[in-house]
């Protein structure tokens, strides 16, 4: 199947004759390598989890960080190349400040995501724009955050193209995870249950075994914005699950 | 072959004098009430004891809920309300929604300062509604300093109209008397009269003026004689 491919799939500005555009489903394929990442919404907020490979004891957990702050308001979970999404938050951030600056008023979430999708589809051979790479990006990044239309997350893969969800999961589990959420999901959900499920979702989907240091899981609801949980509140919900 | 100069031939360089600026006159008001607010402006265009044109109104509607007063330099007052129009339509395809009096204000508050070294010389006053329905007006140096206020007049008149807002909105300089807020009618009224005193004095002011009411129902304009010598 792949063999078929072999033309066209060294450009990444070259469509197939398909009209497929194979460098970019490829880092699509990047993201299923990832670690899973969870995003709950919630009428009170929005809940993100993910999982932390920690391959090796001499590992310090802590140094691996795949949930980021946007801005207050606003949190990124990703899966993929993690390096890659450096470049994302980046652009993320300063384009929420910039609309701080500019407007004296919070960015609004879907605003924040089609301003990083912009970036994402700007790949290619030649005249890079600052921040622009050469290929497409290998990860994938779930915003959430709470702005004037309430609790929101979105979705957002290597093509730019961002979807707004209520529960998605991204990364190796994401298959498994994304029935789970379907079947555990509900409209009157509380932020409390939502942590409690995603976190139960990434336990059933995870190779390790999930305990509170390979995981990390945030919320951001409109009053407190962005909170990361701490060892000691991960803890206490993984004891009730 | 060429006689030789002599030193008596030459002049100075003449040094052509680049005035970048002008001043066209013209006066802004804006009151902001409960549940309303309006910009004021007369129409006439000056430049020296020329007057160019007798229905140039100087209120531009920016959103369903905001507008702006704007009077200085004429040309600068066209560049500046032209980038406001882009700038709003931009933000609205972005974000999917009109953007709110607070941040118009803000924005234009980086636009004149993103000029600090040429400043565009325009008085700006934008009056509009906030996000609860609010009355409110913002007031604008030409380099960006802004405030929110509750009455504030800009522009060739203004020394004389603001002491008149003042006594009569904030309820200065009475005593015993504490300032109660106006409802639209009332401030109209009192439009009329303080434009009416200012046209009397000021040769940049007059001809006409134009009232923009905003309200939850809209933008409402009424026009109101002045006099035109």
């Amino acid at each position: 199947m792949f063999l078929t491919r072999s033309e066209y799939d060294r450009g990444v500005n070259t469509f197939s004759p398909e009209g497929r555009l194979f460098q970019v489903e490829y880092a699509i394929e990047a993201i299923k390598l990832g670690s899973t990442a969870i995003g709950l919404k919630t009428n009170e907020g929005v809940v993100l989890a993910v999982e932390k490979r920690v391959t090796s004891s001499l590992i310090e957990a802590g140094s691996i960080e795949k949930i980021m702050e946007v801005d207050k308001h606003i949190a990124c979970a990703m899966s993929g190349l993690i390096a890659d999404s450096k470049t994302l938050i980046d652009k993320a951030r300063v384009e929420a400040q910039n609309h701080w600056f500019t407007y004296n008023e919070n960015m609004g979430v879907e605003g924040v995501t089609q301003a990083v999708s912009n970036l994402a589809l700007q790949f290619g051979d030649d005249d890079p724009d600052p921040g622009a790479m050469s290929r497409p990006f290998g990860v994938a990044l779930l915003f959430a955050g709470v702005d004037e239309k309430g609790p929101r997350l979105f979705h957002m893969d290597p093509s730019g193209t961002f979807i707004q969800y209520d529960g998605k999961a991204i990364g190796s589990g994401s298959e498994g995870a994304q029935q789970a959420l379907q079947e555990v999901y509900h409209k009157s959900m509380t932020l409390k249950e939502a942590c409690k499920a995603a976190l139960t979702i990434l336990k059933q989907v995870m190779e390790e075994k999930l305990n509170s240091t390979n995981v990390e899981m945030c919320t951001v609801t409109p009053q407190n914005l962005f909170r990361m949980f701490t060892k000691e509140e991960l803890e206490d919900i993984i004891r009730e699950i | 072959m060429a006689s030789a100069s002599v030193l008596s031939e030459y002049k100075a360089p003449i040094s052509a004098h680049f005035s970048p600026y002008d001043f066209n006159g013209g006066t802004v008001l804006a009151i902001a009430g409960n549940d309303f607010a309006l910009i004021a402006t007369d129409t006439r265009l000056s430049q020296g004891f020329a007057i160019h044109s007798r229905e140039c109104p100087k209120t531009f509607t920016l959103t369903n809920n905001t507008i702006l007063g704007c009077c200085g330099f004429h040309g600068d007052v066209l560049t500046l309300t032209k980038t406001l129009a882009a700038r709003l339509q931009i933000f609205e395809k972005d974000h999917n929604k009109p953007m709110p009096t607070a941040s118009i204000a803000a924005m234009l508050s980086t636009i004149l300062y993103y000029r600090r070294f040429f400043p565009y010389y325009t008085h700006n006053v934008v009056a509009g509604l906030d996000e609860e329905g609010k009355g409110c007006v913002y007031s604008f140096d030409p380099v960006g300093c802004y405030e929110k206020e509750s009455f504030r007049a800009k522009g060739s008149a203004s020394a004389m109209l603001q002491p008149l807002l003042d006594n009569q909105i904030g309820g200065k300089n009475q005593n015993g008397y504490t300032a109660q807020s106006l409802t639209s009618t009332q401030c109209v009224a009192l439009v009329k009269d303080v434009f009416t005193s200012a046209a009397e004095r000021d040769i940049y002011t007059g001809d006409n003026i134009i009232i923009s009411v905003v309200n939850k129902d809209g933008i409402k304009s009424e026009k109101f004689p002045l006099r035109r010598d």
